[in-house]
């Protein structure tokens, strides 16, 4: 060891850097600059390529386009980039907070069978009760967000031990969990007499297609976004206090029940929010919470928006790739995550090996 | 009288085993306890009663008076502080962002740390000379490291009464003698301390009183000297008197020794 200088390692110095809050907002700054771009990009690429001068012009208030052009731009791919922007700020944000509460970096929605309940939940709404209205929302919404919260409620009361949770008992109570959800829901299939819309819906969402959302439903979802995120916000201070463990964080005053009840209300919020824009889209809620806290550390605070707007622009990325790699037809969105998240998921599971084979 | 802390006949049981059945003591403002007693007597209980962590079964204790049944945990955690033994910290918080967790019972729910939290933290890791360590990972900390960063997260909660469970657990002499260091240090400050002790030798140098805990029996309480005998010390931790520890030697001898 003697006289050997270690070199920095790139995320120590990302960290580093980012300790300061200048360094901190210029990172929040840029990610904000890149999304802007991503989504100008992402509008000029498809099957009918579109000027990226031309997107701008339209923009801001400018014909610039042919009608085709514009029927395009404004109907089918701005609602699609949306819609990909939100679930993925919106599954890496609940990925956030399901690894605050389960004090493990390998939680996610998709990996503990959140995802999975929000989609039996949409399904037994679309199957069952496809007429009914809850306060102007369909129920397929509610009984999504009830079936992500039902689920993660199970797993996370047969996993944790000591409020903790071993990293063997969640992901095998998240897999059981998950495993029997989605034949749940093709039993539902199964049942369905019409095989008509909803089967479709059902499908494209076991496979994690992107939806293509209409404006008044870009509108319900930005609303449940925002009000997700605002409620994360709060929470974010008591899982650095939760990460001491529960009886310390307990002596310091924190309410234990509620804060659980409250990360996993808005978690599974969000997590349905993904579900119903993009289905079971994996890993996302993994990769990017677990690379922001590499490069900030891991203060659920200044996590939160960084992991947001990251978010976003991941699945924005990932999406926008989905639909042009193989054009004209185009991927699942889930496929492309889950080829890009599952080694991901892998070399985490190594990192915690000692943890797993002990 | 000046009573910080008062256990009024305080009965605690777990489902198979009586630890206290009629617990009478109190904890003057200024006071140093060390509390002792053999493995399974009840220590780390008693100093989670004192947190208002568990609650009696009968019996109560009082914060200045108040019955700490009666206060939210916030309200307890700003007057009192306990430190824990195993502190095990998921995800890799730095010593600066561990002992901020201190300010938590202040915190309102929206906004970050107010310019006082920040002086609370950064005269409590004056007080246990952290400074240094304050961008270290925790997890990576060594023990004596360790427990004074966790001390340091006990009194940027600015407490009045510091309940330390084992603070000289798995440290070398060295390091031992630092922490007593640090507790004379407390003691001038005002800071209240009731410590379990499982070093009999370390207790004369830094604390006032002695709490000693048998199974079954009143709680003996005294100063060192008046607690620290040898009969006493064999017939409650079960050893014979003349290979007990070496504490019982004469006092002048000792702090010589001691001093470093």
């Amino acid at each position: 060891m003697a006289g050997k200088i270690e070199p920095m390692r790139p995320a120590a110095l990302a960290r580093a850097l980012f300790a300061r809050r200048s360094g901190y907002e210029m990172l929040l700054a840029a990610f904000a600059l890149a999304l802007l771009l991503g989504v100008a990009v992402a509008a000029c690429l498809g099957a009918v390529p579109i000027p990226l001068r031309n997107v701008a012009a339209t923009l801001l208030g400018g014909h610039a386009l042919t009608s085709d052009q514009n029927l395009i731009l404004l109907n089918i791919r701005l609602p699609r980039i949306l819609a990909a922007i939100m679930a993925g700020s919106a599954l890496s944000v609940s990925g956030l907070l399901f690894q605050g509460l389960f004090r493990n970096p390998l939680a996610d929605p998709y990996v503990i069978g959140s995802s999975g309940g929000a989609v039996l939940g949409a399904a037994v709404g679309i199957f069952l009760f496809p007429q009914l209205s809850i306060a102007g929302f369909s129920a397929t919404a509610f009984l999504g967000v009830l079936g992500a919260i039902c689920s993660i409620s199970l797993v996370y009361a047969l996993a944790s031990v000591n409020g903790r949770t071993p990293v063997v008992a969640l992901l095998l109570a998240g897999f059981a969990v998950s495993t029997m959800l989605s034949y749940c829901s093709y039993f539902l299939e199964i049942m369905d007499h019409d095989f008509g819309t909803g089967l479709r819906v059902l499908t494209s969402w076991l496979r994690g297609t992107m939806a293509q959302p209409t404006w008044p439903q870009i509108a319900v979802m930005a609303c449940m976004v925002l009000v997700g995120m605002g409620a994360s916000l709060p929470l974010t201070r008591k899982l650095n206090t939760l990460a001491l463990g529960e009886e310390y964080a307990a002596h310091l005053g924190l309410h234990l029940q509620q804060t659980r009840i409250a990360v996993i209300v808005v978690g599974s919020l969000l997590t349905a929010v993904a579900v119903a824009l993009g289905g079971l889209i994996s890993f996302v809620g993994l990769i990017v919470p677990h690379m922001m806290r590499m490069i900030l550390g891991p203060d659920h605070v200044r996590l939160l928006p960084a992991t947001a707007l990251a978010g976003g622009i991941f699945l924005l990325v990932a999406d926008t790739a989905a639909r042009t790699m193989i054009a004209p037809s185009e991927l699942p969105v889930g496929v492309l995550t889950a080829f890009i998240g599952g080694p991901f998921f892998l070399y985490l599971l190594r990192q915690a090996k000692k943890e797993v084979f002990a | 009288m000046n009573s910080l802390l008062t256990f009024a006949d305080v009965e605690f049981s777990y489902p198979h085993r009586r630890l206290f059945h009629a617990l009478d003591a109190e904890i003057p403002a200024d006071a140093c306890i060390a509390l002792v007693g053999p493995n399974g007597s009840g220590k780390t209980t008693l100093l989670r009663l004192a947190a208002g962590s568990l609650r009696p079964a009968r019996g109560d204790v009082r914060l200045r008076g108040e019955s700490i049944a009666s206060l939210s945990q916030r309200a307890i955690a700003r007057s009192i502080a306990l430190v824990p033994q195993n502190v095990e910290v998921s995800f890799p918080f730095t010593v600066q962002q561990f002992i901020e967790q201190g300010r938590t019972p202040y915190l309102k729910l929206f906004g970050g740390l107010s310019p006082a939290d920040r002086h609370a933290v950064e005269h409590a890791m004056a007080l246990t000379d952290t400074h240094s360590l304050r961008s270290r990972v925790f997890n990576e900390l060594s023990g004596g490291e360790r427990q004074r960063v966790k001390i340091a997260l006990g009194l940027a909660q600015q407490p009045a009464l510091l309940l330390l469970d084992e603070p000289m657990q798995h440290l070398d002499i060295g390091r031992q003698l630092e922490l007593i260091g640090l507790i004379k240090r407390l003691r001038r400050h005002g800071i209240a301390i009731l410590a379990s002790m499982h070093d009999l030798t370390l207790i004369e140098e830094a604390f006032s009183f002695v709490w000693m805990l048998a199974p079954g029996q009143e709680l003996v309480i005294g100063s060192p000297h008046e607690v620290l005998r040898p009969e006493l010390i064999g017939r409650v931790f079960d050893c014979p008197p003349q290979r007990g520890p070496m504490l019982l030697k004469p006092a002048a001898n000792r702090s010589e020794r001691i001093r470093v």
